[in-house]
This record gives C-alpha cells, structure tokens and sequence, in this order.
C-alpha cells in the first residue's frame, strides 16, 4: 500500500460528512462520536479548507447545526452544503411546485417554494412520516401526472442512529420508483453536482480535497467518480463488509474521524 | 341478469363443457375459509381444493426452510399460518398489509433481513384498486427492503411461474392446455404466457387503459369480462 504521505499528498480541503463522521443521530439530540469534537476543531485551526457536505434532510440546516453545537461542534449554517437549498434552487429554475413527502423537521427549508397544485413529489428522509398513507399520497400525486418527476434528497440505503441502523430515503424512493414506473433525480450525495457545489463553496478543486465518509458507496464512491479522494470511517453506518466492496476501494480506512485528521495534519504539504 | 348473476352462470357453462377450473389468487387479506364463503354466497360453485392462494404457496416455503416468520401481512390471512411458529423470528413473509407498512415495523424487519433473513414476499404487485383510486401494493415495499439490505425477495404468488405451476399441478394439465383469465396485465397474463399458459385480459377490476400494451408478447386476447373470455374459449378453444 503506498503511503499515507502520498496518498494525501497536495490536499488543501476537506468534505466532512455529517452523521456516521461527526455524530450519530438519535433519542436526545443523539451522540458525537468520540474525538469527533476534538478533530473538527484542529481541522480548523490548520491551514486546510473546511466543508460539512451532508445529506440530512430530516432537519433543517438551522436545527442540525444547533444540535451539533450543543454537542460541542465548532460549526455554523453557512458552513453546510445540504440537499433542500439545492433542491429549492432547482425547482425554482424548473417551475416545479412539489408535493412534499418529507419530515416536519425540515418544512421550514421549503418556506418560499410555491407547494399548490404540485407538479412533482420531492422525497426526503421522513423517518416514522414515511407512514402507508403519506407515502400512498405521494404515489397517488405521481400517477395523476401526466409528466411524472420525482426529485429524491440523497438516496441512501440506511444510516445509524444510537438506537441501531435505520431505512433511510434511497429505500423509499426505490419504493415509489417500482410503484410508477419512473426515475428519481437525486440531489444530494452521490450527485456530482453536489459533490462540485461544496467544492465551490471552499474553493478547492476535486483533486486537492479529500471526502471523509461513512457510506461506502454514497460518500465515498461517490467523491472518488468527481475526481476526490476519500476516507472511509470505521463509525456510523460502516460494516466491516465495507471494506471489501465489490466496486469501491477508499483511499484509506480509518476507525473514526479523529484518526483521519491526525493522518491529515501529519502529512498534508506544509 | 345481474353483473354476478352473469359471471357465476360463465363459470358454470366452463363446468359444463368439461373445463377443469382453479381459482388462483395473490390476495393476502383473506384466509381460504373466507375466500370460499364468500365466492359461494356469489353462488359461484366451487370446492376448497379448487383455490390456490399465494398464502399458501408463502406458507409451504416457509414450512420447507423451517424458518421462523415475521409476518408482516393481514390479520384475516393469519388463519393461514395456523401452526407457523413466529417467535424470535428469523425470517420475514410481506404481504399486502397497509397497516403494517408502517416505518417502525419495517425498520423491524429490514434489520432482521440485514441480519441475514431470508424475505418471502406473497407477491410484488405495484398497486390495487380501493374504493378512493389506487394504492401502494406490497411491491413498492418489497423493493424497499430489496434495496436496503442488497437482497432480494423469494416471490410464491403471481406472477411466479412456480406460482402457475403448483397451481396447475393437481389438474393433470400442462401449462399449454390451460387458459389465465385476469385483469392484471403483467401479474397475470403475463405471469402465465411465461409459464407457456394462454392469457386473457379482462377490462375490469384494476385494469387500465392500453395496460396490453405493456407485455410482450401481449395478451393472448383481451376482452371486456369474463363472460366474454368464456365465450371465447368455448368458442375457439376446445
């Protein structure tokens, strides 16, 4: 294996993931991972660009970002590249008035999307709102539609919560995908546009940053098809499964977050 | 006559012409005891070992691998796995069951399939008809958990070819010697043509406009009931 001094070799920024990396979601707010606190600061205070590139869509930025303080996080809204802004730019741009099929938690971010007589369903992570009835809501919106569109916020097949591993909204997209016979768009991880978009952000170009994740694929495959580098963590959603995945191989693996950066600040170019 | 007046007298004329008839179905919210009563209150003429269900065939998996079932399906259908040992499951049968589908309870059972359980679903129909238009069948949600856990689902019912085969197993006929009438294009016409079966189309129930065009080969024949397809086999097909 080459070294990690190469292997990191000319990065000048960072794309942190959010849950799995920094905290696991849950009951109470939920739990920093350990060290996780500790590594963003020193993140921080060195030379390198910071972005959280998240794809959370439960919560709005403003409720994420203030439970991540509370834990202890140094972070701030303005730091945070997530799916429902990006969305929301895109159905202004397209004329789309959407259904919503998303969690109260994150209505908020929708304020000034026009929601009558949609034209569309926008999916997000609604967790125990993915009820038989809204997701039939939903379904029904679609077949009404002459010219059915469906926009899915990440499509993720599971995440962890303190609590254990919890269906995330990658499951319920595919669900009314089958149902109506149509293709999501996804914005949000994997999507490059989202992955160029938090690059953009710091200003950093794909070959000078590295991505650090706990999915596999979404995260880290993901990155590495835009020309990134990436760092699977050992937290979160990982399963030891994932190291020997048919498709992706990282660009390292790292039990936590707190090793990745301690890797990063030793052989970054000074 | 009235509409079911008229399709248990076309019944009787495909008795009478020395049809062999089973009545075969994915529906998972009745037991057999309960699809028998209430066809027979239809009057249709028909006997217990005529019916085959997806239930069954879901149960005589189950009993085959010994597993231990989460069932996420109706409660009138828990009749049917009378026996079926369901505690500390190791395995999940789905079926169409709305107040099931629920997150909590789904969560439940992909955490067992990650777990390595294996997931039986009684079919993959995308959506049936209720009274206030169209609903989610239990496909979408079979695939759901497909796609979660990276698996995917043994299906018993329609549009199986196992699910035809066991069907047709107790009559002595081949695939080719027996007609499909339904009102599901793909589930069950095409289910059946697969299984080298005739199928014929009816344009009631769930059927929607230009629905024959979505198989290929299409339909046999498509009609307007099933009257008229027993018209049609008396006619063409004896």
């Amino acid at each position: 294996m080459a070294a990690w001094a190469e292997r990191l070799a000319g990065v000048r920024g960072v794309l942190l993931d959010i849950s799995g990396v920094l905290y696991d979601s849950g009951a109470g707010g939920g739990a920093a991972i350990a060290g996780s606190v500790e590594a963003v600061a020193r993140l921080k205070r060195s030379p390198l660009k910071v972005r959280f590139c998240t794809n959370e869509s439960q919560k709005s930025r403003r409720e994420l970002v203030g439970l991540l303080q509370r834990l202890g996080f140094n972070i701030s809204e303005g730091e945070v590249t997530a799916p429902a802004p990006a969305t929301c730019q895109i159905l202004k741009e397209r004329g789309l008035r959407p259904h919503l099929l998303v969690h109260d938690g994150v209505r908020s971010e929708f304020d000034d999307i026009d929601v009558s007589n949609p034209n569309c369903v926008v999916i997000a992570d609604a967790g125990e709102s993915f009820s038989y009835k809204n997701m039939n809501r939903a379904f029904q919106v679609l077949m009404e539609l002459e010219n059915p569109v469906l926009i899915s916020l990440g499509k993720g097949r599971y995440y962890k919560e303190t609590s254990g591993l919890m269906l995330d909204v990658g499951a319920y997209m595919k669900a009314l995908e089958y149902a109506c016979g149509i293709e999501a768009e996804v914005v949000g991880k994997p999507s490059p546009e989202f992955f160029k978009s938090a690059l953009q952000a710091i200003g950093v170009e794909a070959h000078q940053a590295v991505m650090i994740g706990d999915d596999i694929v979404g995260d880290v495959g993901g990155a590495q098809k835009c020309g990134m580098r990436a760092l699977q963590v050992r937290t979160g959603k990982f399963r030891p499964s994932d190291e020997h995945h048919p498709e992706v191989k990282a660009d390292g693996y790292v039990d936590n977050l707190a090793e990745a950066v301690d890797l990063l600040l030793q052989h970054m170019d000074k | 006559m009235n509409p079911v007046q008229l399709l248990s007298t076309a019944e009787l004329r495909l008795r009478a012409a020395s049809v062999m008839v089973r009545f075969v179905t994915n529906t998972t919210k009745e037991s057999k005891q309960d699809l028998l009563e209430r066809l027979k209150k239809l009057e249709f003429d028909i006997s217990e070992d005529e019916i085959f269900t997806s239930l069954t065939a879901a149960r005589n998996l189950v009993e085959q691998k010994q597993v231990r079932p989460m069932l996420l399906i109706d409660d009138r259908a828990l009749p049917d796995f009378t026996g079926v040992q369901t505690g500390d499951p190791n395995a999940v049968v789905i079926g169409l069951a709305p107040e099931h589908f629920h997150y909590q309870l789904l969560n439940q059972a992909f955490r067992l399939l990650l777990d390595g359980a294996p997931l039986i679903a009684i079919h993959k129909a995308r959506y049936y008809k209720r009274k206030d238009g169209l609903a989610l069948g239990p496909g979408p949600f079979v695939t759901a958990l497909e796609y979660a856990t990276d698996t995917k689902a043994i299906v018993v019912g329609k549009p199986e070819k196992t699910f035809f085969l066991e069907a047709l197993r107790d009559t002595g006929c081949a695939p080719e010697e027996a007609v499909m009438i339904g009102d599901d294009c793909r589930d069950d016409v095409g289910g059946a043509q697969n299984t080298g079966m005739l199928g014929i189309l009816v344009k009631t129930g769930k059927y929607r406009a230009a629905d024959e065009e979505k198989i290929n080969p299409p339909p046999y024949l498509t009609c307007e009931s099933f009257p008229h397809a027993v018209d049609h086999i008396l006619q063409n097909l004896l």
